[in-house]
Order: structure tokens, then C-alpha cells, then sequence
């Protein structure tokens, strides 16, 4: 009863590894956390199992006794009995599974909360190293995926295995003989799921592969769809489709039929038994070596049997993805963290914006260093501009200036103090960005401009909103700084969450302020405005520019021109175009396009 | 004619009776086997009559056997008839896709879409496999076990007409709730969820503003609403298998007690009340079985509707006398006014377009975000279709044109450089299927993208990722150029397609462009591109606001003027 969809399950997680036992003990640790509560739960199901063994076998007493032999007395005493123990049979079932669901449900979320806030003291280079999909998947599917295990499958294996167990005890002890006749189905059972599985993993594994192929071509196409149609290449793309989709088809069948084996093989096997128990029973209660009513208590006990073996098949798979899930989630919990700030580090209350790198170097693996032996120094207020190809190391630069990577050699300080003995806290709350990707919640426009400084007033959120001419175009949205960002932009262009973000810069009020300009997504008139907003955003503050547009560079106090990781030409525009070296290669070059 | 999901399921029902057929011999075996038991009990062991225990125990042993074979054989129908239901759909639907009308299309969330042709087939085909096998089988067992019970004693059966009803008005009500509640798990779930894909998205701001507690803070309320509620509806759905239970545990006792009673009287056989007490079993496992079926039924039902959605819209249809003749490239736009909402005619995005481009000629657009540059572009392409006024193609109206036709002599390189996984060669020969190598590398040369890719190991033959994840931007924009050109389009369409390219190589392929015996029309922000075609057309808020030579619009237009002041000596620096 609990959800079963079908889920897809890659057969990758489906191998019995050393790492899976580890995972599985570390899942028990973190249920122990809840012991009393967990210990009450395995009582109830030791309870709960025992009453479901009594039930049939005070089914077939009454049977012998008082259908057969129609005994008089102590009929009434023997109902009420049996009603009394199947009452605690479902009230107790129903009790262990309230508990557990509280426990598994009181685990999950003290997971998911763990791995959020460990995801947010992890280093940036994590992000950059993986696919955000995948990240995503092990939060989300992943975790699903435990919750809904833990939720059933801790009760139904215990409940299984005792039943199991205890169903043999009992059977042995009424009558040997039967017992054997009911055991001969296991290898059977055995026999039967070998050969399905065998099979089954095979066309599973197929049948995701085809599965992820057409996934992968349905929305590559379906993304695309407007080159599809103004190329007409509409057939083309179809009989692709076609292709992949009998491919799917073909693999889905073979899956579909021989895993549907195996709920007609626990039916035979039931059926089976049930047949034997009577027809072998039947002769042996002949010579009376058994009662009739022991035949219908086997006849209930073989369904009790191989409805826990059935129950263990059909969880296994489940089980299996879902450790192998959790084993994803742990992984991400083992990662390092962001490296704690130093013992010593302090809490800044006041920097006035003096910066030096000294003979920074620093590379991202193991290859040659990304930038080296870089130095320079800015007063408070001055701008920097830093001028280079992509992959020069300006972003790397930010990045050690940011602390979201630390150098290699040499250090970087702020009015004379290594940043490293700054808390990364303090000193990134003199930092203010624009950078060129902008990033907006799915909340308000207020809220998100509020992100810079979350204890401003509405009055003060509007007041950077003005400064960063972005309050004329608010306030012509149907709900003003109330309208709610979705995902795609809700009808709000490029350049106007350029605007919402440096009006988040302006409320943060920063010392340092980073600038990471490039506009050619952004309409000119926008433009325009943005570039306003910047100057006075940039106003009396030290300020960082990875340049693209040369005007900003020219009014810059110092030009940095970068090239594989090192400064090789420095000075502000006019002393470099004298130097007559690389950047003024790059200004004439430009000139000359720009002849009217 | 647009046909439901139901109605592909006529080809196999011939099948899907046969797979019926088989689970029917299947559930006789099973309400047959407790007759046999009472058989055997009171025709056999009571009276000591040991032929009839053997002849009727290898019965009980042939039948199981028969119900094995049927029930395997039932398995390879329903897969069949499950898998081709969904391939039918998938591809209908696919298909279906492919051709709506661009204007339709664009309604549906793109992810929307996917999961409608993924999730939602997927959910379908499982319930179709279900239904052959144990949909019906449950709600039968219920039903038969019950009439067979009646016939081996009806008195003792009356005891399930009070408690059978009673169990199913119960599971129906419990799977309404429990459907409830679902819903607001899934909401939950999605919220939190949410916020994990924000925090990734924006993981480097907000490590830059050190905003890690407000998000965990955030975190910690959504993940706190998702726990109580997931607990609250796994809670309410646990209670149904014990009330279940108890309830048909007690009718057992009843059975008994009234067995003894009947018996006394000698209303009944003993080897009735057991058979009866094992139908009340059989009936029990079936019962629970009911309320998942119940539930998958919900979910189809939900992927269902919504796949219809796709299924009965309309197709793109070009009329059947549309003219299929080779163009020229003369593009007159007469007082054009268009909308992308077609019963409120207010929001005009282009207002009464005015202009015309002959064969030839090439021409800038500009105009800020939001002016309708890009819509312009569309009607082209008859991507979307003018509301009033006329939009003629070498002086006929864009109506009569067959679609694919016209689509065939134009190409159009959107403002998203989308290209498609496999190698360089395939992407740029998309555009002409049947493109020659010689073809395809001049197509590239004028794109001034060959170069480029000869310095790639595999050079034409390097695989690019999804979305070309390897590339960069610039070439990525230089190769959806090439693969327009490779048409030798008549109409070329650019928009904004060389934003991300560096001046140098800009004005080189504005040059080449130049050569090329086409119509041309570019999208661009920059003066510097403008300045060098025929002729540039100024947009703003859906209106031609100026249009001529850029020394015109020097002269003529003050936001031209203000554009060209911003840009002044100050270009991509790269």
C-alpha cells in the first residue's frame, strides 16, 4: 500500500559492493539516534508476528475442535480469544508502522537538513568540478528514495525475516511432516527466481539504455523546436524518433514480460503448496497422522511463508537503489568543507579598501600554476581594471580576492591584514558584486534586491532601486517591487535584472566592489542605464572591473593586462598606449573599426 | 481526425481479451481450489475414502499446473500489448509535436512537454500491464469468491454481504483522502526542492554575500512542512491494512462461530465452513491488492488527461493549393500589426510595420529589448502569423506560401546558439541533409568558423556535447550561422548571432555575408555591424521609428544619436 510507481532503477546500483554494508550501517547509526523509540518498534513487530502465527492455529483448533468434533464447551472463550488477538495483531501492525514513519521521517529530514547546510560550507571548487544536474539528482531523487525506503522496508524486513522464521518454528512443532511438504517449494522458489533475474538485470539494463537515449533525444529536440520548424527538418527529426522509440519498445517488452514472471511464480508456488499440503495431508489425516484442522492451519501458514520470501524479492531491487542512493548522499556529506577560518581569524568591524596582492600564485589542479606571482596594490577608491583573454586568470584573481579559493604562495592584504585572518564572514560583507551572470530568486523583487542587505527597510530597498535606475521599470509591472520572479524571467529582460542587481550592490553599501562587465546580451538603451548605475554605484569605493568595454578601462586609475596567469603590462591608458605594447595593439585595433 | 489515448488501444484489444482470458483461467484455478479442498475433506478424509483423496489431489495438482502456464503466457500478451499502447502513443504524440503550429507550441513549457512524452507514457504503459493482470483480477476474486462461498453454503456466506461493502466504501474513502494528500506532499517536496536547485544555481553569490544561515534558515522551514505532512498522509495510509484486516479477521470468527451453529442444526458440511474460511482468506489478500490499483488508476488517469491535451490540438496545415514556387527574397511588411495573444488585440507587440527589402539587400534591425525585433523575425518564417495588415514575400501574401516550402529558402539563426549532439559536420550539414563536404566547409569558411575548426583534433568530426557544452559562445554563434548558409538560403535571417564575436572576425564575416546572393536581415546592438549593411530599421516599442543609411540616422533620429554616443570608443574588448 505504500508508493509503488515505477520507478526506474539503474541496474549500476543494483551490485552488491563492501561499500553498500558500510552505507547500510551508517543508515542504522542514524536510526539509532531515535533507539527507544526504535527498539519499541522491533517489539511491536516481534509482538505483532507472534499474534499472526497464533491466529491460524487457533483457527484450525476451533476447526478440529468444534467443526469436526463439535465439542461444546469453551467454544465462546475460544472466539472471543481470537478476536482479541487479531484486535492486537492490527493494533499493534498499525503502531510499529506511526512509530517508524516518525523515525525514518525524523531521519530524512535531519539529512536533508545536514546535507543542505554541508552544501553550503562546501569550497566553490565542488560546484565547478560537477554537473549540477547531478548534484541535484542525489539531493533530490536520491533522498526521495531513502525516505520512502525507510518509511516501509526496516519494518517489513524484520516483520519478514520473524515471520519467516517464526512461521518454521511453529510448523515444525505442529507437525514435521507437513513442514517438510511445505518447504519443498523453496527450491523451487529458488530455481525459479535465479532464472528470472538472470534474465531480467540483462533486459533492464537494456531497456534504461534505450530509455536514456530517447530521453536525451526528446528533449534536445523538444528544446529546439523552433530550428526544427524553421528549418522544416520535422521529418528528419521523426524518424529518428521512430527509430529510438521501437528500440525502447523492443527492450521494455522482453523486460516487461519475464519480470512479469515473477508474481506468477509466487502464485504457482502458493497454489502449490496449498495443493500439496491437501492432497499429501489429505492422505496422511486418512491413517489420522494429522487433523483436518491442522491441513487448514498449514494451508494458512504456507501463505504466511511465502508471502515474507515474495515481500524480500520485491524489496530487494527497491532496498538496493535505495542504499546505493544513500551512499551517493553520503559521499557529498564526507566532502571537505570550505577550510574553517584560521584559529586566529578575527571579526573585522572596518576596512577602508587599501589592497595588495603580493607575489600571489595559485593553480586549480595539479597542472602548472593558473596565475603566478601576481602583485599589485590599489588605494581606497582607485579602480582596477583587469584586461585579458578568456581563461587569462582575471576570474581567478576574484576568486582569491573573494577567499572562494585560497593562494598557493604568497597573500593578499586589505589595508595591511591578510585576508586569511579575516573571518571569510566579516570580509566578505565589505564585498559588493555585479556580476555578469545575474542570479534572482524565485521571490519578490523586493526580496531580491533585499538579498544584499537583509535587514533593510522597504524605504531603503526602494531608495537603491532608484539609484540603480531600475526603479522606473518596478514600478511599471503590474505588482511593483511585489511582482514575483519565476524561473524563466517573468517577462523581465536581461539588462533589468542587470539593474535588480546592482541595485542589490548599492544596498549592501560595500567597500570593495567587483565588477564583472559584460553587456552584449543587453539592448543599448538599457546599456545605457546600467552603465549610469555603475558610475555611481563605483563612486568613492575600491573597485575591481574584468573589463570588456574600453571606456570603462580608460577612466580605470590602473590598467592590469593579464596573460597566462601573469601581469604583463601595467599602468593606466595613457602611459600604456605609449608603451606601444599589447594593449595598445588591442586599442588601435579597435580604432581602426571604429572610423566614421 | 485527432484521436484520445484511449482509442490506440483498438488495434490490440483482440490481444488484450486473450491476456483477459488467460488471468480468468488463472482465477478459476484459484476460487476452484478450496471446492476441491472440501472435497477431498469431507468426501475423502471423513469417510476414509482414499481413491477420492488421490484422484481429487492430482486434480488440485493439474490445475495449478494449467494456472502456472496461463499465467506466464498472460505475461508476454500484456507486455506486448502495454509496450506497442505506448510506442503508439509516444510516437503519435511525437509526431503530434512536431507538427503544431509554432504558435501553439510555444503555450507548453518546454519541460512540460518532456514529461507528458517520458513520465507520463511510462505511467501508462504500467497501467495497461496492470490492467491485464491484476486490475480486474481483485475486484473478480472479491466477486466470485463471494458468489462461489454462496454457493457452497449461502448462509454462511451472508455473513460477507455486511462486511465486504462496508471494507470497500471504506478503502475508496481512505484513497480519496490519501490521494489528498499526496498532493500536498509533492507540493512540499517540489518547494524543497526548489530551494536545493536555486542554492546550486547561485551557489557562488551566495557564498559572495555570505548568506549560508538565511538559506539554511529557508531550508529548515520547507524541509520542516515537507516532514509533517509526509508523516501525517504515510500515517493516515498506513491505517487501512489493519482496519482491513481486523475487519475480515472478525468475519472469520463469525464464520466459524455460525459454521458451529449451522453445523449442530445440520444446516452445513465441515468441509464447507473451511472452504468458506479459506475463501474469506483468498478475498482478504485481494482487498488489500484493491486500494494500490485503486491509486494507479488516479495517476493514469492524471497522465492521461494530460496527454489528450497534446493529442487534440490542432495540426499546421498548409492550405492545398499553396504555392510552392522558388523565391527571390523581396520582403514588403504592409502595416503589419501582430500580438502573441489572439483575442485581446491590445498588447500590439509591432504596430503598424511599414518597410520594404528588396532581393539583395541587406539590412540592420535595432532597437532595445523588448521592442520587437525578434518577433519581426518570426513572421518570416511564418513561426507566427500577422493579425492585421499583409506580410508579402516577393509581392505575394505569406498565406498562400507552403510552409515547409518557404521555410526550405530561408534560414533562420535565432538569438540562442542551439546546437545538437553529434559532430561539428552533422551540425552544420542539419541544415541540408544532403549537404556535400564541399558544401559544408564552404558554408563554414563564410561563417569564418573553419579555421577555427580545423585546430580541433578530429577537426569536422569532433562530437559536441549537449548544447555544445565545449565550445564557446562566439563558436558556437559562427556554427548556427554555417548551418543556415549551407542552405543557400534566400532569406537569411541573423539575430544577434554575433554578439559574442570579436571585431575583427565580425567584420569578416559581415564581408562574406555581403557576397552571398541573399535577402539579409540582422538583429544587432552594435553600430559598428549596422553601419555596414544597405540600410538599418530602428525599433522601439513595436514601431518603426526611423529607418535609412546610418549617416540618415545621424542626422535624423535622437535615439540613434544617443546610441551611437553610448558605443562610442567603446567596443568588445576581447
Amino acid at each position: 500500500m505504500a508508493r509503488r510507481h515505477p520507478r526506474n532503477i539503474n541496474p549500476e546500483d543494483l551490485k552488491l559492493t563492501k561499500s553498500k554494508f558500510k552505507t547500510v550501517g551508517r543508515l542504522w547509526k542514524e536510526l539509532l539516534s531515535h533507539r527507544g523509540l526504535l527498539f519499541f518498534v522491533l517489539f511491536l513487530v516481534l509482538l505483532s508476528t507472534m499474534l499472526g502465527i497464533l491466529g491460524p492455529y487457533l483457527i484450525g483448533y476451533a476447526i478440529d475442535q468444534f467443526i469436526y468434533h463439535q465439542t461444546l464447551s469453551g467454544f465462546v472463550p475460544l472466539l472471543t480469544g481470537l478476536i482479541t488477538v487479531y484486535f492486537f495483531y492490527s493494533f499493534t501492525s498499525f503502531l510499529q508502522n506511526y512509530s517508524m514513519i516518525g523515525i525514518a521521517q525524523e531521519t530524512v529530514y535531519s539529512m536533508r537538513t545536514r546535507l543542505f547546510s554541508h552544501l553550503q560550507q562546501l569550497p566553490v571548487s565542488f560546484f565547478d568540478n560537477r554537473q549540477h544536474g547531478e548534484i541535484m539528482s542525489r539531493l533530490t531523487n536520491d533522498m526521495d528514495n531513502v525516505s520512502s525506503t525507510l518509511n516501509s522496508s526496516v519494518i517489513q524486513i524484520f516483520s519478514s525475516v520473524l515471520t519467516l522464521s517464526g512461521t518454521i518454528i511453529f510448523m515444525v512443532w505442529l507437525s514435521p511432516l507437513l513442514t517438510m511438504i511445505t518447504l519443498t517449494i523453496v527450491p523451487l522458489l529458488y530455481i525459479g527466481m535465479k532464472w528470472i533475474t538472470k534474465r531480467t538485470s540483462k533486459y533492464f539494463k537494456e531497456q534504461q539504455k534505450h530509455l536514456g537515449q530517447l530521453n536525451g533525444f526528446i528533449e534536445e529536440t523538444i528544446s529546439s523546436q523552433k530550428i526544427i520548424k524553421s528549418y522544416s527538418q520535422e521529418q528528419f527529426v521523426l524518424d529518428e524518433f521512430f527509430k529510438k522509440s521501437n528500440e525502447l519498445k523492443k527492450a521494455g517488452f522482453w523486460a516487461q514480460s519475464i519480470s512479469g514472471f515473477i508474481p506468477k511464480l509466487m502464485n504457482m508456488l502458493n497454489n502449490l503448496s496449498f495443493s500439496l499440503i491437501v492432497f499429501l495431508g489429505g492422505l496422511l489425516a486418512l491413517n489420522d497422522s494429522v487433523t483436518v484442522g491442522l491441513i487448514v492451519t498449514f494451508t494458512e501458514y504456507a501463505r504466511q511463508f511465502t508471502r515474507p520470501l515474495h515481500d524480500l524479492a520485491n524489496q530487494y531491487n527497491q532496498l538496493l537503489s535505495a542504499v546505493a542512493g544513500a551512499e551517493r548522499v553520503y559521499q557529498i556529506l564526507d566532502e571537505d568543507k570550505e577550510e574553517i577560518d584560521e584559529l586566529k581569524a578575527e571579526r573585522i568591524e572596518h576596512l577602508n579598501g587599501n589592497v595588495e596582492f603580493q607575489n600571489v600564485s595559485f593553480s586549480y589542479g595539479r597542472e602548472e600554476n593558473t596565475i603566478k606571482n601576481i602583485s599589485f596594490s590599489v588605494k581606497t577608491g582607485q579602480t582596477v581594471a583587469l584586461v585579458g583573454p578568456t581563461g587569462a586568470g582575471k576570474s581567478t584573481i576574484i576568486n582569491l580576492l573573494m577567499r572562494l579559493y585560497e593562494p598557493h604562495e604568497g597573500a593578499i592584504y586589505i589595508d595591511g591584514i591578510n585576508i586569511q585572518k579575516i573571518t571569510r564572514e566579516s570580509l566578505r560583507s565589505f564585498y559588493g558584486f555585479v556580476l555578469q551572470e545575474v542570479f534572482l530568486f524565485e521571490d519578490t523583487i523586493r526580496e531580491n534586491i533585499r538579498f544584499g542587505q537583509l535587514d533593510a527597510s522597504d524605504e531603503e530597498v526602494e531608495a537603491a532601486a532608484k539609484k540603480a535606475n531600475a526603479h522606473s521599470f518596478i514600478m511599471k509591472l503590474p505588482n511593483g517591487y511585489d511582482t514575483k520572479l519565476t524561473e524563466d524571467g517573468a517577462g523581465i529582460s536581461q539588462g533589468q535584472k542587470q539593474l535588480i542587481s546592482i541595485a542589490r550592490a548599492i544596498l549592501r553599501n560595500p567597500t570593495i566592489l567587483i565588477l564583472d562587465e559584460a553587456t552584449s546580451n543587453i539592448d543599448t538603451v538599457t546599456e545605457i542605464q546600467i552603465q549610469e548605475a555603475l558610475q555611481c554605484l563605483m563612486k568613492n569605493r575600491t573597485t575591481f572591473v574584468i573589463a570588456h568595454r574600453l571606456n570603462t578601462i580608460q577612466n580605470a586609475d590602473q590598467i592590469l593586462v593579464i596573460h597566462d596567469g601573469e601581469i604583463i603590462e601595467r599602468g593606466n591608458h595613457e602611459s600604456l598606449l605609449k608603451k606601444n605594447g599589447i594593449y595598445s595593439n588591442m586599442y588601435k585595433q579597435k580604432e581602426g573599426t571604429n572610423v566614421v | 481526425m485527432p484521436k484520445k489515448v484511449i482509442s490506440f488501444i483498438r488495434p490490440y484489444i483482440k490481444l488484450m481479451i486473450i491476456a483477459w482470458m488467460l488471468m480468468l483461467i488463472e482465477l478459476a484455478v484459484e476460487l476452484t481450489a478450496p471446492i476441491l479442498m472440501a472435497k477431498i475433506i469431507d468426501e475423502g478424509v471423513l469417510v476414509h475414502e482414499i481413491d477420492v483423496v488421490i484422484e481429487w489431489g492430482i486434480w488440485l495438482l493439474i490445475i495449478t499446473l494449467i494456472a502456472f502456464v496461463a499465467g506466464i503466457t498472460n505475461s508476454f500478451f500484456a507486455a506486448f500489448v502495454s509496450q506497442n499502447f505506448g510506442f503508439d502513443i509516444r510516437n503519435n504524440m511525437y509526431s503530434k509535436i512536431q507538427n503544431l503550429s509554432f504558435h501553439r507550441l510555444v503555450l507548453y513549457p518546454t519541460a512540460n512537454l518532456i514529461t507528458r512524452l517520458t513520465n507520463d507514457v511510462t505511467q501508462i504503459q504500467h497501467t495497461t500491464f496492470i490492467i491485464m493482470r491484476i486490475a480486474l483480477r481483485a475486484p473478480l476474486l472479491v466477486l466470485l469468491g463471494t458468489i462461489m462461498a454462496f454457493l457452497v453454503n449461502w448462509k454462511i456466506a451472508l455473513v460477507f454481504i455486511f462486511t465486504i461493502p462496508v471494507i470497500i466504501f471504506f478503502l475508496f474513502y481512505m484513497m480519496k483522502l490519501g490521494i489528498k494528500n499526496f498532493r500536498s506532499v509533492q507540493k512540499r517536496l517540489d518547494q524543497v526542492n526548489r530551494i536545493i536547485r536555486e542554492n546550486l544555481k547561485a551557489m557562488r553569490i551566495i557564498k559572495a554575500f555570505y548568506r549560508k544561515e538565511s538559506e539554511v534558515t529557508r531550508f529548515i522551514a520547507a524541509n520542516h512542512q515537507l516532514k509533517i505532512q509526509t508523516m501525517k498522509t504515510m500515517r493516515m495510509i498506513e491505517l487501512n491494512t489493519p482496519i482491513l484486516l481486523f475487519i475480515m479477521n472478525v468475519s472469520i470468527v463469525v464464520i466459524l462461530w455460525y459454521g458451529n451453529v449451522q453445523l449442530q442444526i445440520g444446516g452445513a458440511g465441515a468441509g464447507e465452513v473451511v472452504a468458506i474460511v479459506n475463501y474469506a482468506t483468498r478475498i482478504t489478500g485481494s482487498l488489500s491488492n484493491l486500494s494500490w490499483i485503486i491509486m494507479a488508476f488516479a495517476r493514469a488517469k492524471a497522465s492521461n488527461d494530460r496527454m489528450n491535451e497534446i493529442l487534440m490540438m490542432e495540426e499546421e496545415k498548409s492550405g492545398p493549393q499553396s504555392v510552392k514556387q522558388p523565391i527571390k527574397g523581396k520582403i514588403q511588411f504592409k502595416d503589419v500589426y501582430f500580438s502573441y495573444d489572439e483575442n485581446h488585440n491590445k498588447d500590439w507587440i509591432l504596430k503598424s510595420i511599414n518597410f520594404t527589402v528588396e532581393p539583395g539587400q541587406k539590412v540592420a534591425i535595432m532597437g532595445s529589448t523588448g521592442s520587437g525585433k525578434t518577433s519581426l523575425f518570426q513572421l518570416i518564417p511564418k513561426l507566427f502569423e500577422p493579425n492585421s495588415g499583409q506580410l508579402l514575400i516577393d509581392g505575394k501574401n505569406i498565406k498562400v506560401y507552403n510552409s515547409i516550402h518557404l521555410r526550405n529558402q530561408i534560414g533562420y539563426v535565432p538569438q540562442e546558439p542551439h546546437l545538437f549532439s553529434g559532430t561539428i559536420k552533422e551540425n552544420i550539414a542539419w541544415g541540408k541533409q544532403d549537404a556535400t563536404m564541399d558544401e559544408i566547409v564552404e558554408a563554414a569558411k563564410d561563417a569564418q568558423i573553419h579555421s577555427s575548426i580545423l585546430q580541433f583534433p578530429k577537426q569536422y568530426d569532433t562530437v559536441i556535447g549537449q548544447k555544445g557544452v565545449n565550445l564557446s559562445g562566439g563558436q558556437k554563434q559562427r556554427l548556427t550561422i554555417a548551418r543556415a548558409l549551407v542552405r543557400k538560403p534566400k532569406i537569411l535571417l541573423l539575430d544577434d548571432s554575433t554578439s559574442a564575436l570579436d571585431m575583427q572576425t565580425e567584420r569578416e564575416l559581415i564581408l562574406a555575408l555581403n557576397k552571398c546572393k541573399c535577402t539579409i536581415l540582422i538583429i544587432t546592438q552594435k553600430i559598428s555591424t549596422a553601419k555596414q549593411l544597405d540600410f538599418i530599421l530602428l525599433l522601439d516599442d513595436g514601431e518603426v521609428i526611423a529607418q535609412g543609411t546610418h549617416e540618415q540616422l545621424l542626422k535624423n533620429s535622437k535615439l540613434y544619436q544617443k546610441i551611437y554616443t553610448s558605443q562610442l570608443g567603446k567596443e568588445v574588448f576581447k
